[in-house]
């Protein structure tokens, strides 16, 4: 029984280690949501992030309501975690910029709509897709990337990525 | 009458932050999903044939269930019969259809629907199932923000039932009617937010109408209130309700209302 236990607890780990590779691995999110001028509404927001295990830290500017995510390193947070939260409380994402390693965008799910020569460890990157922007950008982006098929599809799984540094 | 219209100029050209929680209306918008408002509501109007003032006590629960449905439970309790009456009590549903969402400002529409039931005596022309009829009323609200002002307005049918067991509602009045509010609110303080712990001051000004469909007789209210908000998540509303209009019988159309708001968030986690 002892041996079939720990054969599982290993089988577990390495099962968990390689998701926790294939997956984002967010250091940092910085969310301006959009739709309220309220203390008492960036409040339901701070707490619908602040549950989230993986949240270390929230750090909130209440005039601009921009919302600075410290998260636990090697979490297996995407952005959508993010868009789910605000919207929760409320609300929407009008701008989500996140930082990561740089392999993770290397990875299938993130499509790159700039290129920037990056050398440094860590990325920092904007996410585009319908839901991380607002309704206006989303619409002007939907004509300057109109001959990006996979853009206009939304697909839920796939994140188009701005990189910023 | 002139000195509400400065008052709604003077608010509509203020640029300053604002608020949508408004006293005797309800927003566009609902409480975050997972969260629990609760909401301890007192009014007391002035009695029009009788000497002194009839006490309501209305708590009220709101539940979000989703980012764009959310429910409610109310009681009523009144002293307008007796010491501390339990009249009835009512329950709401509420959907938000609609989120345009910009930075700093929104437009938004829902759809709601309430069903109360009340045993106290029907003494008005006036049909309110909020704590005096039996019945139910369904309608929709738009509410925008736009310069950091935030403006509400709702249309909704409103019709009374039997006040069961004892008071059937008379056959001389209209049982139904159309309800129509326009409310306006701004934030006045803090100019520049430093923290969540910052008290929060809002004023706020709102009209109430109602038009019974079978007969026209109608009124309008105006509520001018003030609204303090504690650590973004305790509230404390004092407001005023004055009749401006009406062709209507009502008993007690005058008073003050005093509410208490809590949000517990997130009851999830």
């Amino acid at each position: 029984m002892k041996k079939i236990n720990s054969i599982y607890i290993v089988l577990v780990s390495i099962v968990l280690i390689a998701s926790t590779k294939a997956t984002a691995q967010i250091s940092k999110a910085e969310i301006r949501a959009t739709g309220l001028t309220c203390s008492m509404c960036s409040n339901a927001i701070n707490k619908q992030l602040k549950s989230l295990p993986e949240v270390v830290d929230v750090e909130t500017d209440l005039n601009t309501n921009t919302f600075t995510v410290k998260l636990k390193e090697d979490n297996t947070l995407s952005p959508k975690v993010f868009k789910d939260r605000v919207e929760k409380a409320g609300f929407f994402i009008g701008t989500l910029i996140l930082t990561t390693k740089l392999e993770t965008i290397k990875q299938s799910t993130y499509v790159l709509i700039n290129n920037v020569s990056n050398s440094s460890k860590e990325v920092k990157f904007q996410v585009m897709d319908k839901g991380y922007v607002t309704e206006r950008e989303f619409k002007k982006l939907l004509k300057s990337l109109k001959n990006l098929a996979t853009y206009a599809s939304n697909n839920e799984d796939d994140y188009h990525i701005k990189i910023i540094n | 009458m002139r000195k509400v219209i400065i008052l709604i100029i003077v608010f509509t050209f203020q640029k300053n932050y604002s608020q949508e929680l408004f006293v005797v209306t309800d927003p566009a918008s609902n409480v975050p999903a997972n969260s629990l408002a609760v909401n301890i509501m007192q009014s007391a109007f002035k009695e029009k044939f009788e000497p002194g003032y009839n006490y309501h006590f209305m708590p009220e629960v709101t539940y979000g269930i989703n980012k764009n449905l959310m429910i409610r439970g109310s009681a009523f309790i009144s002293t307008r019969s007796d010491a501390l009456y339990a009249e009835g009590g009512g329950f709401m549903v509420k959907y938000r259809f609609l989120s345009e969402d910009d930075l700093n400002s929104h437009f938004r529409m829902a759809a709601f629907g309430r069903y109360s039931f009340n045993r106290a005596d029907i003494h008005q022309e006036q049909i309110e199932i909020l704590g005096h009829n039996t019945g139910f009323e369904t309608g929709i609200i738009a509410t925008k923000l736009i310069h950091k002002l935030a403006i509400s307005s709702s249309l909704s049918f409103e019709k009374a039932l039997d006040n069961k067991p004892n008071y059937p509602f008379p056959s001389s009045f209209g049982n139904n009617a159309t309800n129509y509010t326009l409310s306006f609110g701004k934030l006045m303080y803090p100019k520049k937010y430093t923290s969540f712990k910052q008290t929060n001051i809002n004023l706020m000004v709102e009209f109430v109408g109602q038009t019974i469909n079978e007969n026209g007789k109608s009124y309008v209210d105006v509520v001018p209130a003030i609204q303090f908000i504690f650590n973004s998540q305790a509230r404390l509303d004092l407001a005023y309700r004055q009749e401006l209009i009406s062709s209507m019988l009502r008993s007690a159309p005058n008073g003050f209302y005093f509410n208490l708001y809590y949000t517990f968030f997130d009851l999830k986690n």
